[in-house]
């Protein structure tokens, strides 16, 4: 569905997206997933054309560069940075954006209808954006995106600053969108979220990809071996071991003798010990 | 892609900045409100309608008998009115025509013999007046005070029983002589007079108005003095009316708020992250800033006939030529525009740009007229004004207005503001590139 080859982008000295190459399926959610500055907006603004890249190339199955107007038609894009107009409301909002896509008449009011209600701002559809809550602000954000019902959507931090119901809100709009056939690219900082959503992820660091694939494939690959944490007379061990149950079993069974124990837990791999294994622990920006 | 498609979203674009204006307050405030209290502050101080509720009218008195200056000297008397005496028709004439009065009465030669005779002729003295066509409101309240003031004229006479057997002998004395009245019309008019003597002597009795007499149904149809309006086509020469002046000076005001506005509506939709939505819709960026453009030249010509239209309804700008008034503002909107679409993308930093472009405004606002007129500037500033668009829309504005220009003497401003928004378009242009870049 999107294809990016060997994109390059820096700004001055700083190198923003260093040769990277992606492929994004038909019908997939792919998270982009990376620390701060690790060039994952920068990735997406040149997907949707509005960075021009230096050097590499940007795909649309069977559309082309997102260079003009029949081609940017089967994008929807909901920015990093909100972009909506605080002194419109979100039926206003909605109903411009439709607008700049052709949208009119009938079929716009039924979109920007069906829009709110998907991301539940009917009862508020009529008052400014302005002064929406910063999760309403973001969920009004991605309608946007998807007023001119595009295959393809990209989410840069769709969750970004929202409370929890919030982000049920978005992650369920998401999967719906998934589930009808859409084409998604999310990013973002929270791995469980990845975790639930995605059926592929991608780990970005300083402008490069470091790894692509399923959720397990990455742990299986990446994420290290499980540890066991075993508690006995108010201390911790912890043992990493590629067999947990095994551990654990003869931990056990040399229990008896020395201190009860009183708790035992399983450390799994996760996508956060493969983001963590592969982008380091020091502070970034 | 279709050209309709683009034209819709070019509109919604137009009308987004529209809304946002007016629904920025301070913004809003600075662009249709200021300048209405501007204007009208200015034409306060100016002097506003020096003669205010009163209406200027000249008199010229040629004859100089007892009944004409007791004419005029009751229409000095009249309220609502200033009579200035002028020294002869042609005098009278030039004033009209100056607009420093609405119209000139003149008491011809001849005006006292003919109110003698009124009875023996039948009608009254003929008195021309002269108006400017347009002050119809104004002229028409005239007429019907000046046949008012005749009919008390009458009265009086006729309350003077003296004047009014004088009156009568000589309409006697005409109608014995004359040799085309026959016999029976004689008697007629001989048991006439003998009434209307009879008549006078008992309006004279007190407590009798007279006036009320003469004035009524039993007169209808009737006279005493023939008005004759003749219309004098006003050269205009100078404004006749501080608000002619100020309204122009709160136009400049209104067009800089539109400009100031719309200067900073990219760098604020690029601030606010909503260029990224326009830019990554499928609407090209000729299609953003033609909105922009529509947007801007809605605003400019709504904040000009909305001052326009206010102080024309309430405070006495005439607009002799409404359609060369269009033509004045549609090309001060197109130049403004121009100005906009230079300045909106000449600095292209958020904040950075909105600022410098005010500052340029402000300044040429100020060199063009905005807040002293050009024409009260030192010989000085003269030549450096004519470098501020604002002059030109100025001097459309007046000449469409208070200086009657014809459309020979429109064509300079006219052709000037043709160029700053042709320039505006040209150099906002290859510039453009650079600002819609991030
Ligand atoms: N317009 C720009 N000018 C200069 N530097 C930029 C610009 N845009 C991005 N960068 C730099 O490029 C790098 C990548 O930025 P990008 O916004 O793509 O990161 P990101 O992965 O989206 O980060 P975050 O998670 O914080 O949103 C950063 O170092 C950033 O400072
Ligand atoms: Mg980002």
């Amino acid at each position: 569905m999107l294809r990016l080859t060997n994109l390059r982008k820096s700004y001055g000295n700083i190198v923003a997206v260093d040769g990277l190459s992606l492929e994004v399926r038909r019908g997939e959610v792919f998270g982009l997933l990376g620390p701060n500055g690790a060039g994952k907006s920068t990735t997406i603004g040149m997907s949707v054309g509005l960075i021009t890249p230096d050097s590499g190339t940007v795909e649309i199955e069977g559309a082309g560069a997102p260079t003009t107007d029949s081609v940017r038609k089967h994008i929807g894009i909901a920015p990093q940075a909100l972009a909506i107009y605080d002194d419109l409301s979100g039926k206003e909002n909605l109903s411009l954006f439709g607008r700049l896509y052709g949208l009119g008449g009938r079929e716009l009011k039924d979109r920007v209808h069906r829009g709110l209600d998907l991301v539940g701002l009917l009862p508020r559809s009529r008052d400014r954006a302005g002064g929406y809550s910063g999760g309403m602000k973001r969920r009004l954000n991605l309608a946007a995106a998807l007023i001119h019902e595009p295959p393809l959507l990209l989410l840069d931090e769709p969750t970004a600053g929202v409370d929890p119901q919030s982000r049920n809100n978005i992650l369920d709009t998401v999967r719906d969108l998934a589930k009808a056939g859409k084409t998604i690219i999310y990013t973002t900082h929270y791995m469980e979220e990845a975790q639930k959503l995605c059926d592929r992820v991608g780990i970005i660091d300083k402008g490069k990809l470091l790894c692509v694939g399923t959720v397990d494939e990455l742990v299986r690959a990446y994420g290290g071996k499980s540890a066991v944490r075993i508690e006995r007379g108010g201390k911790h061990e912890r043992v990493e071991t590629d067999a947990p149950v095994r551990e654990i079993s003869r931990v056990l069974a040399h229990a008896e003798a020395g201190e009860p124990v009183t708790g035992v837990h399983i450390d799994q791999p996760n996508l956060e010990s493969v983001f963590l294994g592969l982008t380091g622990r020091s502070l970034r920006d | 892609m279709g050209a309709f498609t683009g034209i819709r979203a070019m509109w919604a674009i137009a009308w987004t900045d529209v809304r946002l204006l007016l629904r920025d307050r301070a913004a809003a405030f600075f662009t249709f409100v200021f300048p209405i209290i501007f204007a009208i502050f200015f034409g306060l101080v100016f002097g506003g309608d020096a003669k205010k509720g009163k209406i200027e009218i000249a008199v010229v008195q040629i004859d100089q008998g007892s009944l004409a200056s007791e004419f005029v000297a009751s229409l000095r008397k009249m309220d609502g009115f200033n009579f200035t005496p002028v020294a002869s028709e042609a005098d009278g004439e030039r004033i009209v025509r100056e607009g420093k009065a609405s119209a000139c009465i003149i008491i011809p030669d001849g005006f006292d013999r003919g109110l003698e005779n009124i009875f023996a002729t039948g009608k009254g003295p003929e008195v021309p007046v002269l108006v400017d066509p347009s002050k119809a409101g104004e002229t028409g309240l005239l007429q019907g005070r000046l046949m008012e003031q005749s009919f008390a004229m009458m009265a009086k006479s006729i309350t003077q029983p003296d004047r009014m057997k004088k009156q009568l002998q000589q309409a006697r004395d005409t109608i014995a002589k004359s040799k085309d009245v026959d016999l029976s019309r004689k008697l007629m008019f001989g048991t006439l007079f003998q009434n209307i003597e009879t008549f006078v002597n008992d309006a004279n009795k007190p407590g009798e108005d007279g006036k009320a007499v003469i004035g009524g149904d039993a007169l209808s149809g009737f006279s005493p003095m023939q008005f004759e309006v003749k219309d004098i086509r006003k050269q205009r020469t100078g404004p006749t009316n501080a608000y002619e002046v100020s309204l122009p000076q709160g136009i400049v005001w209104g067009l800089m708020g539109c400009v100031t506005a719309f200067v900073s509506t990219l760098a604020r939709d690029r601030q606010r992250g909503t260029l990224v939505r326009l830019r990554s819709a499928p609407v090209t960026r000729w299609q953003i800033v033609g909105g922009k453009a529509i947007a801007g030249f809605v605003s400019c010509m709504l904040v000009q006939w909305l001052l326009i239209g206010i102080f024309a309804a309430f405070f006495g700008v005439r607009v002799p030529n409404p359609p060369m008034l269009m033509v004045a503002t549609v090309f001060s909107a197109c130049a403004f525009v121009g100005v906009m679409m230079f300045l909106a993308v000449i600095g292209r930093s958020g904040e950075g740009s909105a600022g410098f472009g005010r500052s340029v405004i402000l300044i040429m606002a100020l060199i063009g007229g905005g807040t002293l007129p050009v024409f009260f500037m030192p010989a000085f500033m003269k030549p450096v004004s004519m470098a501020s668009p604002f002059k030109w829309s100025v001097d459309a504005i007046e000449g469409a207005t208070w200086r009657g220009y014809d459309s020979q003497q429109m064509f300079l401003p006219l052709a000037v503001l043709a160029g700053v928004a042709i320039g505006g378009f040209v150099l906002g242009s290859m510039m453009f590139r650079r600002a819609m870049r991030e």
